[in-house]
């Protein structure tokens, strides 16, 4: 599933004995590897193409003139471009926001209300600002605050994870229902507003609008948040790729077990990948109350943090993807507007929801090939090596695992010493290693099923 | 759904007799491995017969292809003369062959009775679940063959003896004539091993056709009437054996199943006679979370350069030991000295461990668990947990360094480990827990601990491994091997302890005769 | 304060309370059977469209009825099929059948009856006594065959999954799938019709949502069915339990209705919302390690 980082669970082809069948398979793989986006793609488009046309002839219209009157509000024309990238700029945000939570194996569905109350806060400290605090002043302190509430939002769902065990996906839609609640409230009670607004923001922590720069860009909403939403998700990837802190909380996503055993902190680095999820998403902000309104009001920016999950499969892990992802549907979301008065702009919305399901299932289905010839593995050489007692029996690691399923080789694995895990562990997490392998597998294994029989 | 007819307990075949399993030159393949080749095989009714062979060497692919589990790529099972279409595991048990997987398939949730029931329920109309025929069925059962099981206990709390109970009563149940066992032995102790093969001789007895595929060569001789030994795939010899006396010997199937293979050579490196102390243990004590007290009291010096292996029946604390030493059990007790000094236990995440590791390596026991990151570059699975303090290029140099001296193949680095066979994997886990020591030396004292150390690993990793391991002694570190393969342990060792119900009962010499230290294990004998 | 104690409350409480319990049986047939499913709330949306859609069209709250717990019911099959045939991963559909609910039934809003916000009214079921009085309202309650179906649902689920050879094979695909496949039972079999008995659960909520409004509205789920979710969690994956927390929900909201002219004074009011997503996440902290979910449900929800 492509949550995951790559093919589930499977074990290696060949034995160490046969390099050359290695190699082939080597070859194979990264040629997968090229192929894979491509076909990805490919099938995603030809699914949301039926798609269009169906709806499109539902209410009458040609599907081509709907396709030129979409195409026409978007690509179309240079206020069009303008209108995709200010759509797209809070995906960017939200998308990489799950994408970084997704590195650490943790499922961010929170981004909705970190970016709904960060958005209020950070709207409402802006409007708080002295009206002469200086630009840079103003945006560093705005964002800091932006991101801090993203991350508090984040907080319970991740500590909770982290220290109890407890799934990030529930507390999370909690949150996101708390959040609802409390916006208006806020609004309404704390900050005092008589509409359903925040005040102004400060002079100097509104974000430019582009056409200052880019004239034909006239007219449109889009500003300088979408440059700094690229520059940032660069700068962070490029820091999560090298540091050593970006580089263990990749770890724990792959396997949280191994890196307890080596001494990685497993829950601080859970804790700050989703903290980091979490203030990256609420980072959104400055796509709308900053660089758009101007202000902050209910329902602004509602919808990006789930549309963000989507944008983040479909760009798979790949800062360039995700921008690319985030055009992509702001592209659809604008394209809605554009044929509005002809077919209603939900359309635009169907089509996102089947294009997360595609996503998903197509990326599963242009890896089953590869994945079906790496298969055979190390499930059995697990599994055999359990009982390993008698003598220096070897093998060609050529065992066939019962590799009927990708997943099958790692769960037999993981049964294997499930075990001790579970038993041992009087103040761990208990319950994380079963989540995570079943969110990286994209399966349910029987994980850790098997495992509790090994104890006697 | 489906409901299959269903098999009661009155035509699970008093009298009938098991059918003849025939499998000819099948081949199993799983994407480009080759699990087995050409192999061919008969499993007559009346006998017990064992199906032995190395790790890998595909006897349980062999028997999911009887079993209807796995589908042949080519070639024919036939049971009772007529071909197995579709190869289902359903079809197969319509004529009467079951299966017993090696990992118990049965609902912990459940009680004995509901995984009784499941796949085979009496039930009125609607479906609804008739328990009280079912129990009357299985205790008639029951009886009959002598494998009782408290129904009414939920699985999860029930010890490996009674799911076995369990398992093979549920096949019965569901009218099996042909039983094919996959490593029934593997978490059995020896005794309640006697008793199953004690079960499984009166099943054949009446009639019924009993495989069992296992790595035990000892129980081979005692309890089987025919073997079938497989190398690399292939069915390589198949003949009855005369448990009076005279017939195969343990040898003699040990030659056949490593067939031209030469027996391992491993000497230990001496030890120096007033060589100090590097890891001392002591009164080492652990209650898991449901009580049990998993380790009680263990106390051990291992020396500088020195090799000592804890022997022991697995989940006899083993695993605790080596996590309580490693420093992932906060909650144990006692003294923990590595290089002289004290190792905490009761510390923030983590940092037990990282204390630990200037002085302390541990290789755990199951590499897909505890071992890698399957997913992610063996570049990265090289330096897990050391990035502190390492610099890109120190860390490049390091990566490659423990690829040649290893032996990692394929050499790239970039390749994900999953990709990796079962061998190399281990190289990298191993390479990362010794290389540093070896490379740039370590304070005196240092130890390191490996868990299972060649587990289903082939014979060249495996002697890539053990001469990394007499490399480490011969450094001066402590090395402390705990593993269930008594053979590698007499081999590498200097020194064996065994680990008996989370006590120390032993110490024996790697040259005592295997039937003392077998003894020891047990609990039976004391020294 | 007297209105706490009355019939009416009762009555408001048992109205209100319906689409969270039929919801909530619908996640544990679900999650039982070890599939995640956050989708409740496009299921509730989806079947209460899809019913008023039916009633408005043909005059029948019968075929309306039908209809919607149908639509469910299909809907959720759905979400199984892609997650056991083409390996989605349960959340990210159910993600994706939230977002295609909402939009899909706003598309039909407008495509039917080119309307942004809601549809036109419908009769629905009017048995029980005419009146204003608290007996009346109670009765009229306790004789909507849409309520008398969520009851007869929630009560009957607890039996099947014990008593019967269905909800034995639902229970083991969700407890340990592998157990299951070794018996040679269809795993995705049982979880297609575990998926489907769900989605017609939550159907039933959907319906009788859409007919206590007489009319569908956009969005008008309103987050019940993430309510609904927290209660299976809530109530260690059991009927009755989670029936209990969702009549706790109601029980809140009828407060709400009973008492609103005394919070209509403090926005405080407001606040009361809170209560069952604090509480939730309470009793998740509280419950980790203790209750325990269906070792087969991908993800390992909590617990």
């Amino acid at each position: 599933m492509s949550v995951s980082v790559g093919a589930a669970g499977g074990g290696s082809s060949a034995g160490g004995g046969s390099s050359a069948r290695g190699g082939s398979s080597a070859g194979g793989a990264r040629l997968a590897r090229v192929k894979e986006p491509a076909l990805v793609i490919a099938i995603v488009i030809a699914g949301l193409w039926i798609l269009f046309n169906l709806i499109s002839f539902a209410f009458a219209e040609a599907p081509l003139a709907t396709l030129g009157r979409a195409f026409d509000g978007t690509w179309g024309t240079s206020y069009g471009i303008g209108q995709v990238l200010f759509k797209a700029t809070p995906l960017v945000f939200t998308g990489y926001a799950f994408h970084i939570a997704q590195r650490a194996g943790l499922f961010n569905i929170g981004a909705e209300g970190q970016l709904a109350l960060a958005s209020l806060c950070g709207g409402a400290f802006a409007a708080w600002l002295p009206a002469g605090t200086p630009a840079p002043v103003a945006l560093v302190l705005v964002l800091g605050v932006g991101a801090a509430v993203g991350a508090a939002v984040a907080a319970p769902p991740a500590v909770m994870r982290a220290r109890l065990g407890v799934h990030e996906v529930i507390s999370g839609i909690m949150m996101n229902r708390v959040v609802d609640v409390l916006v208006p409230f806020t609004l309404a009670t704390v900050i005092g507003a008589s509409s359903l607004r925040t005040a102004d923001v400060a002079k100097g922590a509104a974000l430019p609008r582009l056409d200052v720069v880019f004239g034909s860009l006239a007219g449109s909403a889009a500003s300088f948040a979408f440059p700094l939403a690229v520059v940032l998700v660069v700068g962070l990837h490029f820091w999560l790729m090298r540091s050593r802190v970006g580089r263990e909380m990749a770890w724990v996503g792959v396997n949280p077990q191994a890196c307890r055993a080596e001494g990685v902190p497993v829950g601080r680095r859970l804790v700050l990948a989703m903290l980091l999820s979490g203030a990256f998403a609420g980072l959104g902000m400055s796509a709308t109350v900053l660089g758009y309104k101007g202000y902050f009001e209910i329902g602004l920016g509602s919808g990006a943090g789930f549309a963000g999950i989507a944008v983040a499969l479909l760009g798979r892990g790949n800062p360039a993807g995700i921008v690319a992802a985030a055009i992509f549907f702001g592209t659809l979301e604008q394209a809605g507007l554009a044929i509005n008065a002809r077919v209603p702009k939900e359309a635009m919305t169907v089509l996102e929801a089947f294009a997360i399901v595609f996503v998903s299932a197509a990326g599963r289905f242009a890896r089953a090939g590869d994945a079906g010839g790496q298969s055979a593995g190390e499930g059995q050489s697990g599994g055999e090596g359990q009982s390993g007692g008698d003598g220096q029996s070897g093998g060609e690691g050529q065992s066939g695992g019962d590799g009927q399923s990708a997943g099958d080789g790692q769960s037999a694995g993981d049964g294997q010493s499930g075990e001790g895990a579970a038993q041992e562990d009087g103040a761990g997490q208990p319950h994380s290693r079963q989540g995570d392998g079943a969110l990286k597998a994209g399966h349910i294994p029987g994980d850790g099923e098997s495992a509790k029989e090994g104890a006697s | 759904m489906a409901h299959a007819p269903r098999k009661s307990e009155g035509d699970a075949g008093k009298g009938r007799r098991g059918p003849t399993i025939e499998l000819s030159r099948v081949t199993r393949r799983f994407g480009r491995t080759v699990a087995v080749d050409g192999a061919s095989a008969r499993f007559e009714p009346g006998e017990i017969h064992a199906v032995i062979g190395e790790n890998g060497a595909g006897k349980s692919t062999l028997l999911k292809l009887a079993a209807g589990v796995l589908a042949p790529s080519s070639g024919e099972v036939k049971i009772a003369g007529e071909l197995l279409v579709p190869a289902e595991p359903r079809e197969a048990a319509r004529r009467n062959v079951l299966m017993v997987h090696q990992h118990f398939m049965l609902v912990g949730a459940f009680t004995a009775l509901e995984n009784l029931m499941l796949g085979n329920e009496p039930a009125g109309a609607g479906g609804v679940l008739d328990e009280g025929r079912a129990r009357r069925e299985v205790e008639a059962l029951a009886e009959r063959t002598g494998l009782t099981v408290p129904l009414d206990a939920q699985v999860d709390a029930l010890g490996v003896g009674d799911k076995q109970r369990l398992e093979i009563l549920r096949v019965l149940h569901r009218g099996a004539l042909a039983i094919l066992l996959d490593e029934p032995t593997a978490v059995l102790t020896p005794q309640e091993a006697a008793d199953l093969y004690a079960t499984l001789r009166a099943l054949a007895e009446e009639g019924r056709t009993i495989v069992v595929v296992t790595h035990r060569l000892d129980e081979v001789v005692r309890f089987a009437d025919r073997v079938t030994v497989m190398r690399r795939g292939r069915t390589v010899m198949s003949r009855a054996l005369d448990r009076a006396g005279g017939g195969a010997s343990a040898e003699e199937l040990t030659r056949a199943i490593m067939g031209q293979e030469p027996p391992p050579r491993f000497a230990p490196p001496e030890v120096a006679g007033d060589a100090a102390v590097a890891l001392e243990v002591k009164g080492l004590e652990y209650t898991d979370a449901w009580g049990l007290r998993r380790l009680d009291g263990v106390s051990f010096d291992v020396r500088r350069g020195e090799i000592v292996g804890i022997a022991g029946v697995e989940g006899n604390g083993q695993r605790e030991l080596v996590h309580a030493v490693a420093g992932l059990i906060p909650n144990a007790h006692g003294l923990v000295k590595v290089a002289g000094r004290q190792m905490p236990f009761k510390l923030g995440e983590a940092d037990a461990v990282r204390m630990r590791r200037p002085v302390l390596r541990v290789v755990h026991e199951d590499r897909h668990v505890e071992g890698l990151l399957l997913d992610a570059p063996v570049s990265d699975n090289l330096v897990l947990g050391q990035l502190e303090g390492l610099a890109p290029g120190a860390e490049r140099a390091a990566v490659a360094r423990r690829i040649d001296s290893f032996g990692v193949v394929p050499r790239d680095p970039s390749r994900r480990a999953v990709e990796l066979s079962g061998g190399n994997q281990q190289k990298v886990v191993v390479a990362r827990a010794l290389d540093g020591f070896l490379h740039e030396g370590a304070p005196p004292g240092s130890a390191v601990v490996l868990a299972q150390p060649t587990r289903g690993v082939d014979v060249g990793a495996a002697a890539v491994i053990h001469a990394a391991i007499g490399r480490a002694a011969a450094a001066g570190l402590g090395v402390l091997i705990v593993s269930a393969d008594l053979a590698e342990l007499r081999l590498v060792c200097h020194r064996l302890l065994v680990l008996h119900k989370g006590r120390i009962v032993a110490e024996v010499s790697p040259s005592a005769p295997e039937e003392k230290i077998g003894r020891a294990m047990l609990g039976l004998e004391a020294a | 304060m007297s209105g706490v104690l009355s019939l009416t409350m009762v009555a408001e409480t048992l109205r209100i309370s319906a689409p969270y319990v039929c919801a909530a049986v619908g996640g544990i047939w679900a999650e039982r059977s070890g599939i995640i499913q956050i989708g409740l709330e496009g299921v509730l949306l989806t079947s209460a469209f899809a019913s008023v859609a039916a009633a408005h069209a043909t005059g029948s709250a019968a075929v309306g009825l039908a209809t919607g717990v149908m639509a469910g019911a299909l809907l959720s099959l759905g979400h199984a099929l892609l997650v056991e045939r083409a390996k989605v991963h349960a959340i990210v559909s159910g993600i994706a059948l939230n977002l295609l609910a909402f939009a899909a039934t706003r598309l039909a809003l407008r495509g039917l009856y080119d309307s942004a916000s809601n549809s036109p009214g419908i009769e629905g079921f009017r048995f029980g006594p005419v009146g204003a009085g608290g007996v009346a309202l109670l009765g009229r309650v306790l004789a909507d065959p849409v309520t008398i179906a969520a009851i007869a649902v929630t009560a009957a689920t607890p039996w099947l999954f014990r008593r019967t050879r269905f909800g034995l094979r639902v229970r083991a695909a969700g407890e340990n799938p592998d157990a299951l496949g070794a018996v040679g039972l269809s795993v995705t079999k049982i979880r297609c019709l575990a998926l489907l008995v769900s989605g017609a659960a939550c159907g039933l909520g959907g319906v009788h949502l859409a007919f206590d409004q007489h009319r569908f509205e956009s969005g008008m789920s309103n987050g019940r069915g993430f309510i609904a979710l927290a209660a299976v969690v809530v109530s260690g994956w059991r009927a009755g339990w989670a029936a209990v927390a969702c009549l706790a929900f109601g029980v809140l909201e009828a407060l709400q209705i009973v008492l609103q002219d005394e919070l209509r004074s403090s926005r405080a009011g407001d606040l009361v919302q809170l209560l069952p997503y604090v509480a939730t996440l309470v009793v998740l902290g509280f419950a980790a390690g203790r209750s325990r979910a269906p070792r087969g449900l991908g993800g390992g929800i909590a617990g």
